[in-house]
């Protein structure tokens, strides 16, 4: 039970030694595939500044303002949502323009998106409320996810986009489409009987999700430039 | 006929058979402990790290079968009656992973994976190795699972079987009211037996990614990188499920309750985010310069998780005992 040579063989025959990309190599470009990738990365970066920035005005509050909980959290919570409904918002487009890019053409794409903002916009207008229109255009997004994951597991898309790995596109549809589940149950099903099976899809839709994504995903070194 | 009195008498008992053999278990976790770190610390004995830690693997393991026997035995002792209809509503079924238990879990847990993993094992091992005896003596040393076990549940319990057997019906109905919201909505809720577990492999998991990064960052080879990713992958789906099953939970029991956007809450979303952030940038890791933005974030979201579990005692809120 000591380190055996077992042990050292697992080493040496899974590990394949290669320095890091250094600063004169690789693409210089930024492309639509990393613009993507940097908008969800710096849009959750955001989201998670703003838990920083909660977390320490609470622990402030708690402290220094007597009765917070009672007298300024409510009015605490509104900002918060405030300042992170247009970030998710925001994360919602990105994974629409991101998850079936290989399916349809950037432009129908854009076209798509700008239209079902403009949908949940008008949601918004019509009943006076922004929590409305949010569930509007989420649940077309969630519709719009569930054709990209059928399509994508119908294997549409053609050869080329087969070899990337069905499964791992599928799998990142998938979750994508438990994110979109998410955030639509905690815009609008809380008080709603559906609230619990709706959670527990979403928990369903993104572990599953996750699990096909890295895990199916056919491992070519450590380079995939593809379903961000 | 279950009395205040018969209860006690029977809880005293477990509590004496637990803290009996769990007073041999500590000593011999401590020693298994010190046997560890020797190994670990002497290059010459390194090769039989993997045995140490096999020995405290087991000697815990041990351990968490006693605390297993013992939280049988609450279930079979600690039922709620309701003093004014004498009826009994129900037993507690304590989960293995809180309060003073919570280190120990831990510590069993990052044991397993020191003696588990297999890719760069020789380099991560030590880290891993360290982890688990701090996280073990620490279990020991502060947490006394065995000799002090669940101060908050038995603070509860016991002030209910003292206000039954007080003979005063009203406070005693008040008192047994706490318990069994407590009981229906914390210590039996099936929430309670998913939720915590599953956070702690994903913590488990992530230590192994933080301590790979870290050498990826010091010796700047892929194969490290790719170690990191594989723990961080393995780690994200029981956080990502941890937190989904959470939320239901926290919606019906905290109704009312500020918890939304409250410490714990928001650290645990900071934390989840960054290490999707980081998930979807490691995508492009052959980018120029690409890695050092996965490495920022990898530690990042690691320092993001030390922050959550530091939360939890620090900032107030409903997921909080600060």
């Amino acid at each position: 039970m000591s380190e055996t040579p077992d042990d050292a063989a697992a080493d040496g025959a899974m590990i394949a030694e290669s320095p890091l990309p250094s600063n004169d190599r690789g693409p210089a470009t930024i492309g639509w595939d990393f613009s993507l990738m940097l908008a969800t990365v710096a849009l959750l970066g955001f989201l998670g500044l703003q838990s920083l920035v909660g977390t320490l005005y609470t622990w402030w509050a708690y402290r220094s303002i007597p009765g917070w909980e009672q007298t300024g959290y409510e009015g605490f919570v509104l900002a918060m949502n405030a300042v992170a409904a247009p970030v998710v918002i925001a994360l919602v487009v990105v994974m629409g323009l991101c998850v079936p890019k290989r399916l349809f053409s950037r432009t129908m794409l854009v076209g798509v998106s700008a239209g079902m903002l403009a949908v949940g916009a008008a949601g918004a207008v019509i009943t006076e409320s922004l929590a409305t229109g949010l569930a509007v255009y989420l649940a077309l997004s969630g519709l719009i996810q569930v054709a990209v994951v059928v399509l994508t597991l119908a294997g549409a898309g053609g050869l080329a986009y087969i070899t990337e790995g069905r499964l791992a596109k599928a799998g990142s549809g998938l979750l994508h489409l438990g994110f979109i589940v998410f955030a639509l149950v905690m815009v609008a099903l809380q008080k709603s009987p559906l609230m619990m099976p709706a959670f527990m899809l979403s928990g369903v839709l993104l572990t599953g999700g996750s699990a096909m994504s890295f895990y199916a995903r056919q491992t070519r070194g450590a380079l995939h430039v593809h379903g961000a | 006929m279950l009395t205040p009195v018969s209860i006690s008498t029977a809880l005293d008992a477990a509590r004496a058979t637990l803290a009996s053999v769990g007073g041999v278990l500590d000593v011999v976790i401590l020693a298994a402990c010190a046997a560890v770190l020797v190994v670990a610390a002497v290059p010459q004995l390194r090769v039989h790290l993997k045995t140490s830690l096999w020995v405290l693997l087991g000697v815990l393991s041990v351990g968490e079968l006693v605390l297993v026997w013992f939280h049988a035995r609450l279930w079979q002792i600690c039922q709620l009656v309701d003093p004014i209809t004498g009826q009994a509503s129900g037993s507690f079924a304590v989960p293995l992973w809180i309060e003073s238990e919570k280190l120990y879990v831990w510590a069993l847990l990052v044991a397993v994976i020191a003696v588990g993993i297999r890719r760069h094992a020789s380099e991560l091992r030590p880290f891993l190795a360290v982890l688990a005896v701090a996280l073990a003596a620490g279990a020991v040393l502060f947490g006394h699972p065995f000799t002090e076990p669940l101060p908050d549940f038995f603070a509860l319990y016991e002030s209910y079987l003292s206000a039954w057997g007080s003979g005063d019906t009203i406070m005693g109905y008040q008192v047994f009211q706490r318990a069994e919201s407590s009981r229906l909505y914390f210590y039996n809720t099936w929430y309670m037996w998913v939720h915590p577990p599953l956070l702690f492999v994903s913590y488990g998991a992530f230590v192994a990614s933080f301590v790979a990064t870290l050498l990826m960052i010091v010796r700047r080879r892929s194969s490290y990188e790719e170690t990191a990713y594989r723990w961080a992958r393995f780690g994200y789906i029981p956080l990502t499920l941890g937190m989904v099953v959470g939320m239901p939970w926290a919606i019906i029991a905290w109704s009312g309750e500020a918890w939304w956007w409250t410490g714990k809450v928001n650290m645990s979303l900071m934390m989840w985010v960054l290490y999707t952030a980081y998930l979807h940038s490691r995508l492009y890791l052959r980018r120029r310069g690409m890695w050092r933005v996965v490495a920022a974030l990898a530690v990042l979201s690691f320092l993001a998780l030390v922050l959550t579990y530091v939360t939890t005692y620090v900032v107030p809120g409903a997921h909080s005992v600060a």
